[in-house]
Parts: C-alpha cells; structure tokens; sequence
C-alpha cells in the first residue's frame, strides 16, 4: 500500500504542480498497455490510471498480455465504444504506428507512452530519450573504468542488449557506443550479450560470455532488472564486490528501480540511466486531455523525457529525483 | 568397401546420427573459439541446459501419447512462485520449498489432466487456456511485481556436490528416472502404447484416461522443477519468467528425436534436444556473432539438424526393409 500511495502522491505532485490540463467536463480514456512485467510498467500504469480517476475521469483499462494484434482489437473496441482520447503502452514500434493510425482514423486522439512508434510524426508520443540516457550512464561508467585503470592497456567493456525489437532497447545499446566512441583509444570492441528482456536467457548468454571473457573492466545493462542475474554470475566468480574492493567490475544500468537504488548506494554498481516516470505520465496526460478539450482529433506531437544519470557522484544530491529511489525510501523491497 | 559394410556403417551412422550431429556442432564451435570446448564451458552448456532439459523431459512424456502441453512456460512462473510465498511467508525451507513448487505444479497438471481426460476437450486448447489461466494467476498474486526469494535459495541454486552444479545433478536425476520409467515399467510401456495407437491400448485393458493424466501430471511437475532449479541460480522471479518457453522445450524434445505425433521419442531426446540448443546458442556467443544474425543462425541449424534426423530416419527405414533378392 505504500507504494500505492507514493505513486498516488507522484501521480497527484504531477496532476496539482505541473498543471495537467483538465477537460470542462469528465473524459472517458482508453488505457491500452501491453503487459505489466517490471517495476516501471506498473508504476507508470498506477500513475496515469490513479491520476484520471482522482481528476474525475473514466478510465477503460486493456491489457494486451504481450500481443501486438490483441492490442489493436482492443484500441478497435474502445473506439467503438466511443471513448474521448485513448492512451496506449505498445507492445512494439511497428505495431504502434498502426494502432496510432487506427485511432486518427476514426477522430480519436490518441498519445503513446514511453515506447515509441517507429513513425514518429503521428499521435501524442511521449518518450524517453534512450540513447542519451544510456550515453550519460555509460559516460560516467567509462570515466570510471578508465580512472581505475591498471596499466595502459585498452579496456573490454560488455553490454547486455534487451530485446531487439524494441525500439527502447535499441536506443540504449545506441547509447551505449556513443559513449565508448568518445574513448577510442580506452576501450577494446564491447562485447554483445543477448538477453530478449529475460533472466534465464540473459543468464545463460551472460555466464557464457563471461567464461569466454573473464577480463572484463565494464558492464552495462540494458535494463536494471537483470542486476540479480548477473549477480548470480559474477558472485561465483569473485566479481560482485563493491567499490574499491578487489574484483569490482564497474557496472551500471538503465531504468532506475528500486533494486538498482539499493546497489548503487551499497556500492555494487556506479552508475543507472533514470527515465523520468511522472514527468512522462504528466506529460501524457496533460497532451491527451488538452486535445481533447480542444477538440483536435489527430494531435501530433513529440515530447521527449531526457532523463538523467544516477551515479556515485550524484547519488546524494539527486537520489529522490529517481522514482526508483522514492519507492525504495517506502520500504518497496521490503515488502 | 563393399555394399554390405557400406549399409552397416550407413547404419551405424543413422542410429546415432544425432548425437554425430551434436558433436559436429560442438567441434565446429571448438575449432572457431578453443575455450568453447573447455571444461568450463562444456559444463556451463549442460547447467544452461537443465532447465529447459527438465521441463522437456517431462514434454516427452506428453509428446509420446501424441499430446501436447502448452502451459509449460506459465507452469514453470507460477510453481516457483508459489513456492517463494511458502519460504518466505511460512517459513518453509528450501527443500520443502522444492517441494511444494513440484506439488504446485502436478496440481497445474491435474488440472489440464481432467480438462483432456474428463472434459475430453483436445489438448491444444486446453493447455492454451491454461497457460493464460496460470500466468494470470501469478501476476494476480504478485500484481505483476518481482518476487524476491529468501537469500537462502541462492545458496542452494549456486551450490555444488562433489563439483557437479545441483542443477546439472537434477537433470541428470530426472533423466534417468524418465529413463527407467519409460524403459522399464507398465506404465512407460502403456505411455508408448497409447502414443502408437489409443484404440488399440484401450482394446488391450490400458486405462487410457489414468495413463494420459499421468503424463499431463509428471510434465507440469517436472517444469514447476525447471522453473525452481532456474530461480534459485537468481533468487528472483520476474512476471514474465518463462513466456514462450514452451517453445523452447518442445523443440528440445523434438530435435532429440521425439515425435510429435506420438508413440517415439526417449527421455534421452530431451537431454541431447535441450544440450544441442543450449550449445548452439553458447557457441554463437562465444563466436561473436551478431546480435540481429543469431537467432536467424540458430533457428537455421535447429532445422537442418532436425532436417537430418529426418533424412536419418528415413535412411533407417530403408535399412530395416527386407529384400527378397540379394541387390
């Protein structure tokens, strides 16, 4: 429950302080998601529902349980409906834009939520700048690496790389070179992990990487939640230590969760990209009934998050800047 | 050579065709990186393996009664999980934990077992359903948030006997013990019978629908055993933990010889299956291959080699034919 009423006071912060636009009269919103599967979905769907309820406004709810297609029957079906203004998490790029297309077709505003269509030029699309994101994490990482640096040979730094077809997945990896070209002369070519955005695939591509490269200087991961998984490979190995002890590996992440919170101020990891979540939930919401209000039935707009990086450095004057953070000083993994 | 040697070294390389095929694979992978053939490696190969290896032992099971069990991912999620509430709500330890997860998930199998049995409803749609069903009902239990196992479980999952990793030693237990099931007992004699032909079984006195529970039952279990086996190498279980493995774990069962029509197959397909696909894909990053090329690669020697079981199968058939005229 307490983490409820954080995000209920995140989502209430964002309604009060930052000015949502508020139709004359209540608005009925589509709410499509593709599944609920980490912190982040669920804290970005609490937000965004538990906002429009609290500011008087119906929300249908859909989950698409991870099928691009069931997704798009089910924006038909609140079109059909009739609803004022549809929300939707994608379950990917391509299927997005058709979705988007579906919804101007018919009048309805629609607004696309933290993973962008690969048409950009269409709909309300609020969005995360992955790969800068990830560039300023990784900066910091390359920083790091090379300050603690034995010697003068090039280091090898490894990414574990989400799921492909992910558009936000490809613009962290993207993020991840942008930053390493700033070292030429630092860094070997990094080393490519598969994970598809899951733990027993990152394992298994991650323990056998680390067996064919047990010299590695960085570690960045696509997305916080694998941080157990590698845990369970590095542990063994002697290379789960903290700062300054023998056998850390410099290592950071992006999302900003709870778990990564908890590793950075213990040390274990240096650096997590941060997606600004109430800022995205806010802007969302306020760009969708804003049109609505104003009676534009195909907005077209990009508003783009350009987040942060937690760092080691950074940890004590912008902890509750991550969401991640604010959910753990709630006792999130306590629960 | 002459022609008869010739058929019996043909023969000789039919019969163990998949297991050459595997070994091709690991020496291919071996001459590119040396250190894919080390130790280490072959071990981490068998210890990825296990958990889609378990859970296709159990697939083979079904595949033999020419059935099918799509629920094995959503099992493999909510086994575990509910064994995570016993540890860490009562207090149960790991092994009792173990336990309940295995007992969590024969009660997933009874379930589909009395949907197919009793309801007589076909197996596809039932374990469709269910995989939806169970999934579900772990997201409800957990409202779609990780669960974080006690830290116990990791000790567990990481430990080793004698230097064998625990889950190389499950694997190897539950091989085995499907082996001598399968071989050795009534029941794995009635499994095959069934999967040969379910009329003729029931014309011989076999209780179809008990042998068909049973099989639905040992799956669901066995994955539940996958899926705790995995967890505790992590100590937590993400919502989406095993989607789509059913996929995974019925081309392990398949590629190492299983039919998916029913009446042949081994618990030994689902170790050469499950090890060949672990290897494949272990290789392909030791190699270093691109990322976007890899699973084109690997869904690319899965069919050639389950392409040359089948010439393999083929080439056996005509070896067993008799001819009355010497050629």
């Amino acid at each position: 429950m307490k983490r409820i009423s954080t995000l209920i006071a995140g989502a209430a912060f964002a309604t009060a302080g930052l000015g949502i636009a508020t139709p004359a009269s209540a608005a009925t919103i589509c709410f499509a998601f593709q599944d609920l599967e980490t912190e982040f979905w669920v804290a970005g769907h609490t937000a965004i529902t538990r906002t429009l309820e609290e500011a008087g406004h119906t929300v249908i709810e859909r989950n698409a349980n991870e099928d691009a297609n069931r997704q798009l029957e089910q924006v038909r079906d609140c079109i059909a409906q009739g609803v004022d203004g549809i929300i939707i998490i994608p379950q990917d790029g391509e299927s997005a834009v058709t979705i988007v297309n579906e919804a101007q077709d018919n009048d309805v505003p629609i607004a696309v939520f933290n993973r962008p269509p690969s048409d950009l030029s269409k709909g309300i699309v609020v969005v995360a700048d992955n790969a800068s994101i990830a560039s300023q994490a990784v900066d910091f990482l390359a920083k790091e690496a090379i300050a603690s640096r034995d010697g003068d040979g090039k280091l090898t730094p490894m990414i574990i790389v989400g799921d492909l077809g992910d558009p936000n997945a490809v613009g962290r990896k993207d993020g991840f070179y942008a930053a390493l070209e700033n070292y030429p002369d630092d860094f070997n070519t990094p080393i490519e992990v598969a994970s598809d955005w899951d733990a027993a695939t990152a394992l298994a591509n991650l323990e056998a990487a680390v067996t064919a490269n047990p010299d590695i200087d960085l570690l960045f991961t696509s997305s916080d939640f694998l941080f157990p998984t590698i845990r369970s490979v590095f542990e063994p190995r002697g290379m789960w230590a903290k700062r300054g002890e023998e056998g850390h590996v410099v290592m950071g992440g992006l999302d900003g969760d709870a778990t990564a919170c908890q590793l950075l101020k213990d040390g274990y990891i240096d650096s997590t990209g941060v997606q600004d979540l109430y800022f995205e939930a806010e802007a969302a919401l306020s760009a969708i009934l804003a049109a609505i209000e104003a009676g534009e039935a195909q907005p077209n707009e990009v508003i783009e998050d350009p987040g942060f990086a937690l760092t080691s450095a950074n940890l004590a004057e912008r902890e509750m800047d991550m969401w991640g953070c604010v959910l753990l000083s709630e006792g999130f993994l306590d629960q | 050579m002459n022609g008869s040697a010739r058929d019996r070294a043909t023969a000789v390389l039919a019969r163990h065709g998949t297991l050459l095929l595997f070994l091709l694979i690991i020496f291919v992978f071996g001459t590119q990186v040396p250190a894919f053939i080390g130790p280490e490696n072959l071990g981490n190969i068998i210890k990825q393996a296990s958990f889609i290896g378990i859970a296709a032992v159990g697939m083979v099971f079904v595949l033999l009664t020419a059935g099918i069990d799509l629920s094995v991912g959503s099992v493999m999620y909510l086994g575990p999980l509910i064994a995570g509430f016993a540890m860490r709500d009562y207090g149960v330890g790991v092994a009792g934990g173990l336990v309940v997860a295995v007992a969590a998930g024969a009660v997933m199998g009874s379930i589909n077992a009395f949907l197919i049995v009793v309801l007589k409803v076909v197996p596809f749609i039932v374990t469709l359903s269910t995989l939806f069903f169970f999934r579900g009902f772990g997201a409800y239990l957990t409202s779609s948030r990780q669960f974080d196992f006690p830290e116990e479980i990791r000790t567990f999952g990481l430990s080793s006997v004698l230097g064998v990793p625990t889950p190389i030693l499950f694997f190897a237990v539950v091989a085995l013990g499907a082996h001598v099931v399968l071989s050795r007992t009534a029941f794995g004699r009635q499994v095959y019978a069934i999967g040969n032909d379910e009329a003729a079984a029931a014309k011989a006195g076999i209780r179809v629908g008990r042998v068909k529970a049973g099989v639905y039952v040992t799956c669901s279990s066995l994955a539940a055993l996958a899926g705790f086996v995995l967890i505790a190498q992590i100590g937590r279980l993400d919502t989406g933990f095993g989607e789509g493995r059913e996929f995974d774990v019925i081309a392990a069962a398949v590629l190492g010889g299983a039919s998916l029509f029913g009446g042949v197959g081994t618990a030994f397909s689902a170790v050469i299956g499950a090890t060949m696909i672990q290897a494949v894909k272990i290789g392909l990053v030791f190699t270093g291959i691109n990322l976007y090329l890899q699973p084109m690669l690997q869904g690319l020697i899965i069919f050639a080699a389950v392409f040359l079981d089948s010439l393999r199968a083929s080439r056996l058939e005509m070896l067993r034919r008799r001819f009355i005229r010497p050629r």
